[in-house]
């Protein structure tokens, strides 16, 4: 164990390593652009700069995990524990899949502005700012950063109207939900007068929360609520999914949420663990409403995206229950649940991606009838992910769902539980009837679908196997998440904790 | 026997393999060649029949409780572990388990013309999933294998079935996991109260089971949960809609897994774990009237129904309702004769209804119809046909001298004292299977051959006889001596009665707030 001062310029350069790493790595590929931003050649280069410089990234937070350092005193800006390595970790997965996906996508879209690539980098440096912020105010600038980003990439299809459809209303909608977040920060800070939220912790202590206080968090939550398209701050997800290229529609589904799932956990748990009474009804509100709203909407879905894009709300309504709980054992549940959610999302869309004949919208359940028998592998994995979605024993989905649902029984409480599992049963509703169109519909009359290239058929092959892997084997990952997440302090202890 | 079984150390591995083999088979078909697929299915499903033998004699019955225990610790953090079992109740359901796949493999090489490798490759694993759920003694374990068999039987259904197979498979699909899906956080809440009270965190079915009483005042709760699983899959009328599109859809093997072994771990998960938890709720006055209500509107209605049926495959799977309806009734009745008699209605069912389902799909391969009213007089074209048609229905009706009526001859035996007026309407059921089978019968095999297209029938092939073969033996021999399977069945079954004791104060629903702890 090595301690590290934050507050010179050597040691907190070292605790955000991976992010410094990463943000040069951006820097890098813009520079290069300067000079080759022509051909496909120009993009692809730009595309295996930026995968070096995320495992780089990768290299630095692995040296992080290992070297154990511990802050000296508090952590003032950024976090310096586990439960930060962990979602960095699982933010760097989701972007070197999105740009391994991205490889063939962008060229087969004619979308060759290598600038994509340092955006994307760009992007995943502010999810890593916002996941391990320790202060309110580099949660925002990292939200801030992911934004502004992403924005650009869901325009990036200048051709299509839907995307600069989408790109202008995740603006605007995003915009609204940036000011609730920096009014309720400010509302916070008169409240208590920090931004660092351990401190708001301590100084909110046991008493009554003031009502300053209370109305900032709500704000906060409202903020967040869009960000991760909570009901009822879900009505762009649909069309901002569907309108933005496929990876970056993935990497929303995943990067955004996970950073701001993760967000939100230490913010509740490290900052208003003393208000668990006041935010949890809210938290529980919104749970039920996405899990609800989300699962009975995508029903009605034929476009695979679309469906996505709903089901993607009901699982922002599953992590919600976790966080719900209040308890570590709810944050490594998010944890968990998180990665499942990741790398499940990432292998379905890299499949819609594959799937997606060049020009065309999207993929319906129509058009991928038969594809068990033209394509039996990809059925496979699809299957695979849509099961997994689904909670389905086997998978790491069944996994992450078996760990919130434990977390939520350990409060003493079933009711939660009870209509978490409802949802999932209507939720095999969509999900089903994908497997059942590819192997159980005849072909219907349309072109094959396009050849895969080597990295998207590497991504799909690596986290369709993680997933399956851990399925039956979760032990590792589980220890993982359960120890990450023990160091969030304010999490309320649980006195009947299952796992201690 | 025995001393060979122990000195290739049988016990050690016999289960492991017993769930591991058909998973590797799986994988050799799929890898396999097209035309090799049935072979090799036949193969694996063969060695896993003859594997599975010895446990005949490896399986020490006598002391009623489970043998060959094992267990892997899986994820220690959670107290899971791979632990499996087996006793003289799951040791009959893993054996006819294993004794249908060859069957059903053997009985699809003509059937089935599409997709083979995935066809057999289904079976197997479907086969893994239903033995797991027998032999599994941690509900995670268990619950996993609960849900993996739903798998491969909503492919073969969707896949190979009949016209209207994919809402047969999706209705199947979502019946079963509604049930189960609510199983879970009974499962998972059970788990959490035990450990708050013991403070263990196991899934252990041992220590559940030793700690259930502990968490009384969740009984009804949790009996909720794990009951309505069981019930929706039995199923209990009024959960019993899935079943005739499933078994109607179905392809022939898949309606025989279904009706034979699937539908049968409905009960066993009432033997094994609903009851034994949670008897002072299960046995309490209201859900014992409530179940055994439930039972013979299942007998009666069953009968009705299938009396009415056009296609005949329909009227054998409402005649499921009804039989099962049976079982229920002498689970509930709780004396030693009743439930053995419900074993042994699981074990006839299996072996009566099986071949039933096997006779329908190879009458269904001759002409494409299952209609009764497109056949008539064939007995004179199909003689072999008949006959084993004959005794097959003879079964399932009860006629004494087949081993449909010992499983229900003792239910109704072991229910009189208790229950004679649900006896008295049981019984019914009995004369409506009469009814409604033979008159099937008459209207099949019997009457005037007048249609043309009947009178050049083929009669059952050599492969038809094989699969027929052992069908037909095991039921006129578990009629005329079902001692060997009583005796063995019997101190398990006395065990079970031990631990399905409601007590001195069975809880009665709505009033239980006051016995909380």
């Amino acid at each position: 164990m090595q301690t590290i001062d934050l507050a010179t310029a050597g040691g907190a350069t070292l605790a955000l390593l991976p992010e410094v790493v990463l943000t040069g790595a951006a820097l890098v590929v813009l520079l290069v652009l300067s000079w080759r931003h022509t051909t496909a050649e120009d993009s692809r280069l730009a595309g295996y700069l930026s995968l070096g410089g995320v495992g780089l990234s990768a290299v630095a937070l692995a040296y992080l995990w290992t070297a154990d350092l511990q802050p000296l005193g508090l952590a003032h800006m950024i976090a310096v524990d586990t439960f930060r390595y962990a979602a960095v970790a699982i933010i760097l997965i989701a972007t070197a899949a999105t740009i391994l996906l991205s490889l063939q996508y962008v060229e087969r879209e004619r979308l060759l502005a290598p600038e994509y690539y340092c955006l994307i980098l760009l992007a995943a440096t502010g999810m890593m700012y916002l996941a391990g912020a320790t202060d309110l105010i580099v949660s925002f600038l990292g939200l801030e950063v992911m934004s502004v980003a992403v924005y650009v990439l869901v325009g990036f299809n200048r051709g299509s109207v839907f995307s600069a459809e989408a790109a202008l209303k995740y603006f605007l909608i995003g915009a609204f939900a940036s000011a609730f977040l920096l009014y309720g920060i400010a509302l916070i800070y008169g409240a208590t007068g920090t931004t660092n939220i351990m401190e708001i912790g301590a100084r909110l202590g046991q008493g009554n929360i003031p009502v300053l206080g209370a109305l900032g968090l709500g704000l906060l939550l409202i903020g967040f609520g869009f960000k991760v398209a909570a009901v009822p701050f879900h009505m762009w997800a649909p069309d901002v999914y569907d309108g933005a290229p496929t990876p970056i529609t993935g990497f929303m589904a995943t990067g955004v949420k996970a950073a701001g799932v993760i967000a939100l956990t230490r913010i509740l748990f490290d900052g208003f663990s003393h208000s668990i009474d006041l935010w949890q009804p809210v938290v529980a509100a919104l749970a039920i409403a996405s899990m609800v709203l989300g699962n009975l909407v995508a029903l009605s879905q034929r476009s695979l995206k679309r469906m996505l894009a709903y089901s993607s709300i009901a699982h922002a309504g599953y992590l919600l229950t976790a966080i719900w709980t209040g308890s570590s054992l709810g944050a490594g549940a998010t944890l968990l649940y998180i990665l499942a959610y990741v790398l499940t999302t990432l292998a379905t869309f890299g499949i819609l991606a594959a799937l997606g004949r060049g020009g065309e919208r999207d993929v319906t359940l129509d058009t991928i009838a038969g594809l068990g028998a033209r394509r039996p592998w990809l059925a496979f994995a699809l299957s695979a992910c849509m099961l997994s979605l689904l909670g389905f024993p086997g998978t790491l989905g069944f996994i992450g769902k078996w760990t919130i649902l434990m977390a939520i029984v350990n409060q003493a409480h079933a009711a939660l539980g009870i209509i978490l599992v409802l949802t999932s049963l209507v939720s095999a509703g969509y999900y089903l009837p994908v497997i059942m169109s590819m192997y159980m519909k005849p072909a219907s009359a349309t072109s094959p679908e396009g050849k895969m290239s080597g990295a998207g058929i590497a991504v799909i092959v690596v986290t369709v196997g993680l997933l399956l892997v851990f399925g039956f084997w979760p032990g590792p990952v589980l220890g993982i998440a359960t120890n990450s997440a023990r160091v969030l302090s304010g999490a309320v202890p649980s006195v009947n904790a299952l796992v201690r | 026997m025995t001393d060979f079984l122990t000195s290739v150390g049988y016990g050690q591995w016999i289960l492991h393999a017993l769930i591991a083999l058909p998973v590797l088979g799986a994988i050799v078909v799929l890898f396999g060649t097209t035309a090799n697929a049935k072979r090799i299915g036949l193969v694996v499903a063969v060695l896993e029949f003859i594997l599975s033998i010895g446990l005949w004699w490896a399986v020490d019955t006598r002391p009623g409780t489970m043998q060959l225990v094992a267990a892997i610790p899986w994820i220690p953090t959670w107290g899971i572990s791979y632990r499996v079992g087996i006793d003289g109740i799951s040791l009959f359901m893993v054996l006819l388990t294993t004794m249908l796949l060859p069957l059903c493999v053997l009985s699809s090489f003509t059937y089935i013309a599409k997709r083979e490798k995935a066809y057999y490759a289904l079976l197997l694993l479907l086969t893994t999933g239903v033995l797991g759920v027998f032999i599994s003694l941690d509900l995670f374990v268990f619950y996993v294998f609960w849900e993996l068999m739903l798998i491969p039987m909503y492919f073969l259904i969707g896949i190979w079935g009949g016209t209207n197979r994919l809402y047969a498979a999706i209705k199947f699909f979502v019946f079963t996991m509604a049930g189960s899906l609510l199983m879970l956080v009974a499962i998972l809440v059970m788990v959490y109260r035990i450990r708050v009270v013991t403070g263990v965190l196991s899934f252990s079915y041992e220590h559940l089971l030793l700690n259930a009483v502990k968490v009384r005042s969740w009984s009804p709760w949790l009996f909720g949960g794990f009951g309505l699983a069981f019930a929706i899959k039995v199923p209990i009328f009024p959960f019993h809609t899935w079943l005739p599109d499933a078994h109607v859809e179905a392809p022939t093997a898949g309606s025989v897994m279904l009706a034979s072994v699937l539908l049968k771990m409905g009960i066993y998960g009432f033997l094994r774990f609903a009851i034994p938890f949670f008897p002072s709720v299960a046995l309490g006055p209201d859900i014992t009237a409530l179940v055994i209500g439930l039972a013979l509107i299942g007998i009666i209605y069953g009968a009705l129904v299938a009396m009415v049926q056009p296609d005949i495959k329909k009227l054998v799977a409402y005649s499921s309702v009804s039989h099962l309806g049976f079982a229920m009734l002498g689970v509930w009745a709780g004396s030693v004769q009743s439930v053995q008699g419900a074993l042994m209605v699981m074990i006839g069912h299996g072996f009566s209804t099986g071949a039933l389902f096997f006779l329908i799909g190879m009458l269904y391969e001759r002409r494409h119809t299952r209609e009764i009213s497109a056949y008539g007089g064939i007995a004179r074209v199909v003689p072999l046909f008949s006959v084993i048609l004959m005794i097959a229905s003879l079964s399932s009706i009860g006629l004494p001298g087949l081993n449909g009526f010992i499983g229900e001859f003792l239910i109704l035996l072991g229910s009189f004292r208790n229950h004679p007026v649900a006896v008295g309407l049981a019984t019914t059921g009995v004369i409506f299977a009469a009814a409604y089978l033979l008159w099937a019968l008459q209207r099949l095999i019997f009457n005037r051959l007048d249609k043309p297209e009947n009178s050049s029938l083929r009669d059952l092939t050599l492969r038809e006889v094989l699969v027929m073969a052992p069908l037909v033996i095991g039921i006129v021999w578990l009629g005329l001596f079902p001692g060997p399977v009583l005796r063995k069945m019997e101190p398990a079954t006395k065990r079970y009665l031990e631990l399905a004791d409601p007590g001195i104060h069975p809880i009665k629903l709505f009033s239980f707030a006051d016995k909380s702890k």
